[in-house]
């Protein structure tokens, strides 16, 4: 039996005194400097390269281009994106730079200083193309982006349910929205790091941080035209991940760089290390969209119909879009019973950054369209927001816009039943004043130091309230699966458990979830298993730290490899070795023409309240409380997931009210945190409430169920909720920046 | 240029370019790789050190800056992983930490802060890390953090 338990973080004493290494500490002897060029060309045909200047620089030991790349293209979803743009590669396509993040060369060095001044020196002749920076310009197609796919949509998922035209006639009220969704950065405090070598086996090693080990080996070998064996990646401590360190970043230039330096006889091991700046340029973002959505339903507030058409843009090349697209396309419906539903989402190619993977994975914005419709309607029917919520959620049964059920186990009627108690709303409706009469008792424990103005006659308290799922795992019919393997070592007694596992550990404490499960899976004290984590060297695949699935696959996993070690045990084998792999239940793509699938194996449920106040005179808005219920199913690690709740409300509060990344015609123009601002202290909510509960996931791990994404999603449009109940007008575009509240409120005057 | 300095009350004299900067110097020529370079602008706190006892950012800092002065990073809070520093035990214990890349640069700007608040309230506490970034706790644990340090440093727990 697994208790549940704070126990303190394994990785923390390395952290607290400095001694843990992050890939960019690492400096072996003996070590040559890297520095990636890029194009700086969202849309543009190279056509001639000099790189001499630049070879000349003295301390320059190799510039590698284009033509030193074995297999000139890769991608998570299929090898779209060259390793390096330029002539002579066996990509037909490389020879285009596509966005301003492709890179052109490697720059091989003595010192930094000498790789960046070579750099610098690099001649490049670029002849410009017609630069595609909106999803409206791309859908045209007069310009193809990528000519090996014929269209600039790249992905197109449609539902059809019920009959919409019965839909709308049920409907008493129809209501009819366009969203406007952000660009958002990462901003993971360790900008992306690597070390390339050749290991002791001759295997093409990189040390670097990442989320899936075993995908950045199928990546490196391809593009290398290697066999899998002769790659190793090993992540050292990794510094933040949250979904930007899914994609390649320095992991096949690095594994190059370690290989084309052997073959010339130089055994010497190259780092890389991003600035800010490049992080910022280097790696995808959450995807822009747009929302135009219509929600029909009853004077009772049942809804009868849905129809939406959801624009995504994906940047230059696909990354993880097909499957971020395919949350997006379930999620924009919210985790309600839609009888009728018409959705058509489109996942569009342009010159601008790529979208991908981050926390949520398109989830955000289904929500943020889906909960404000809600909110809408809730307002313009006077029906609770509770109340309007508990008559179309999800329940055992229900079907979903797929038409078939979500797996047992569905809680979104008491998680919002119970988010609404702790935030005191019973079943009342909004309470705030409708921006109608100012504040005069308004109170901040931390006032002082918010800079609150000294005029309440300018304040305007409101709250809001939204709910989400967020399935677990990519699924959609993707091969899911996680290996452990377990090894019990003793003679009478057992004295140590070995647990490898290739996990990676971002910051969010999974390695000492999966240290407390496989303690609990062999029934021993945690001090006595040992971790042998994430280098595929010794560990099997694990599938990606992301999707909020680690712990239901590898708890899974862990518990398969336990009982396989322990029946080794008791059959007298020393050491006791049990090899796992978990496979989940099966799951489908949608079908082409109406949607129907049965689409994910597992979900989690999760609620916001929110409790704000809104200056009408500046725009600036104070958040004092969010109350989050996340049903955990079961929390292994408590302490973890009010890390992990906390965390999920603050980057959500950062994308809802600050993050504000300004692309244009392909560029972004502000890479540097000093303009892109994220949450300081001082921008915070006051109070983040975990509220943790337990509805078992029958086929989790201890009936535990993934939980990392889920408080991400509901608290954009609990705040934009609140904020018209605060101010009485609707924001249908984040981030609410003090400039687009305050143009917006002077709109209404 | 020759510079002669003290960090973590070792002497080093070194050999330095005039435009290395503080951060680098630690990191690269003294390999005390636990202050890390989270924005090389001043903005996010990560490679805060103790100058003369006072915290500052070394990445806006040259090395040459630093000649005769006294340095404290992160390696010189404690002298092994069994001995912490009250502030470093208490953001393990607190779970202060998750990614842990911005750590020692609150670790290093709370250590004085610490020491001259036995009893800080929340706001003071907030006002003192409200130069740091930190992208995966939500600063709620860290505050909590802040607290048991100020217990265990002036003899409360």
């Amino acid at each position: 039996m697994l208790k549940s338990q704070s126990v303190y973080r394994i990785d923390a004493p390395g952290k607290v005194t400095g001694e843990t290494m992050y890939a960019g500490d690492i400096t072996p002897d003996n070590l040559l400097h890297g520095k990636v060029v890029f194009s700086n060309q969202p849309h543009a045909r190279m056509i001639a390269m000099d790189t001499s200047a630049a070879e000349a620089v003295p301390g320059v030991v190799a510039i590698l281009t284009a033509k030193d790349v074995p297999m000139n293209g890769y991608g998570l979803s299929g090898p779209d994106q060259p390793v390096l743009v330029g002539l002579g590669s066996s990509n037909p396509h490389a020879d285009i730079s596509r966005w301003e993040g492709d890179h052109v060369a490697i720059v091989i060095a003595e010192t930094e200083t000498a790789a960046a001044q070579a750099r610098s020196l690099i001649q490049i002749e670029w002849e410009q193309l017609p630069i595609i920076g909106s999803m409206e310009e791309a859908l045209k197609d007069a310009v193809i982006i990528q000519p090996w796919h014929g269209s600039n949509v790249l992905k197109k998922y449609q539902i059809r349910k019920g009959d919409m035209a019965a839909g709308w006639d049920e409907a008493d009220i129809i209501l009819e929205s366009t969203y406007h969704l952000p660009y958002q950065e990462h901003a993971f405090l360790q900008p992306e790091a690597g070390i390339g070598y050749i290991d002791d086996k001759g295997r093409v090693t990189v040390e670097v941080g990442g989320q899936w080990a075993h995908e950045d080996r199928e990546q490196v070998a391809h593009s290398l035209a290697l066999p899998e064996e002769q790659v190793r990646i090993i992540y050292p401590a990794i510094g933040g991940a949250f979904g930007g360190k899914e994609d390649m970043s320095l992991q096949i230039v690095l594994g190059l760089a370690a290989m084309r330096l052997h073959e010339r006889g130089i055994n010497r091991p190259v780092r890389i290390i991003w600035t800010r700046e490049e992080s910022i340029f280097g790696h995808h973002k959450r995807h822009q969209a747009t929302v135009y959505t219509k929600w029909g339903a009853t004077k009772e507030g049942k809804i009868t119909a849905v129809s939406a058409t959801v624009h995504m843009d994906s940047g230059a090349y696909a990354y993880t879009s097909p499957k971020v697209l395919g949350n997006f396309h379930l999620m924009v419906t919210g985790p309600y019973e839609i009888p009728n539903a018409h959705i058509d989402s489109y996942a569009i190619t342009t010159n601008n950054v790529p979208g991908g993977a981050f926390r949520g994975f398109g989830g955000p914005q289904g929500a943020f369209a889906a909960e404000t419709q809600m909110n809408k309607l809730a307002e313009a029917l006077g029906i609770s927001p509770v109340d309007i919520r508990l008559k179309n959620v999800l329940r055992e049964g229900s079907l979903l816009t797929v038409q078939t059920p979500p797996p047992p186990g569905i809680s979104m009627a008491e998680v919002v039943e119970r988010c609404a108690q702790e935030a005191g709303w019973n079943s009342e409706q909004y309470s705030g004043n409708g921006g109608q009469s100012p504040i005069s008792n308004f109170r901040s424990p931390f006032n002082s130091i918010q800079s609150l103005p000294g005029n309440p006659q300018t304040l305007r308290k409101g709250r809001g309230i939204a709910c989400s799922f967020k399935n677990v795992g990519f699924s959609f019919g993707a091969p899911e699966n996680c290996e452990a393997i377990i090894e019990i070592h003793g003679t009478a007694e057992i004295e140590r458990v070995v647990l490898r596992h290739a996990a990676a550990d971002v910051g969010q404490g999974t390695h000492t979830a999966l240290k407390q499960m496989a303690a609990a899976a062999v029934g021993v004290d945690m001090n006595l298993v040992e971790l042998d984590m994430s280098d595929t060297a010794t560990s099997r695949n694990s599938g990606s730290v992301s999707a909020s699935r680690m712990t239901f696959m590898a708890g899974n996993a862990i518990r398969g490899a336990a009982e396989a070690a322990l029946t080794a045990w008791a059959s007298e084998d020393r050491p006791a070795i049990g090899h796992y792999k978990y496979i989940p239940p099966g799951t489908e793509p949608y079908d082409a023409e109406t949607g129907v699938c049965m689409p994910n194996f597992s979900y989690g449920y999760v609620a916001e309240a929110v409790e704000l106040t809104v200056d009408i005179e500046t725009g600036h808005i104070y958040v004092e409380k969010v109350v989050c219920a996340n049903d955990v199913g079961k929390a292994i690690n408590p302490m973890l997931i009010e890390g992990q709740i906390e965390g999920a409300v603050v980057q959500a509060h950062g994308y809802a009210l600050m993050e504000n990344l300004v692309v244009k015609d392909g560029r972004i123009l502000n890479p540097y945190l000093s303009q892109y601002l994220i949450p300081g202290i001082k921008d915070v909510p006051e109070i983040v409430q975990s509220v943790i509960m337990e509805v078992p996931d029958p086929i989790g791990p201890w009936g535990a169920r993934g939980m990392a994404e889920m408080p991400f999603l509901p608290l954009a449009p609990a705040i934009v909720a609140a904020v018209h109940d605060a101010t009485g007008v609707w924001f249908d575009e984040i981030p609410l920046t003090p400039s687009r509240v305050v143009a917006k409120l002077r709109e209404k005057d | 240029m020759n510079i002669s300095l003290s960090i973590n009350t070792k002497t080093y004299e070194r050999d330095v370019e005039p435009r290395l900067l503080l951060s680098d110097f630690l990191r690269h020529e003294l390999g005390l790789t636990g202050t890390h370079v989270g924005c090389e602008q001043g903005v996010c706190g990560a490679c805060t050190v103790l100058f003369d006892g006072e915290p500052v950012r070394s990445c806006l800092m040259f090395a040459v800056q630093a000649n005769g002065h006294e340095l404290t990073t992160v390696e010189g809070l404690a002298e092994s992983q069994a001995d912490l520093h009250p502030i470093q035990q208490a953001f393990w214990e607190a779970h202060g930490l998750q990614c842990g890349f911005c750590t020692p640069g609150f670790l290093m700007t709370l250590v004085p802060f610490v020491a001259a608040h036995p009893n800080p309230t929340e706001a003071e506490i907030r006002e003192a890390i409200s130069g740091n970034l930190c992208r995966c706790t939500g600063y709620q644990h860290i505050v909590q953090a802040v607290q048991i340090a100020a217990q265990k440093v002036h003899g409360g727990a």
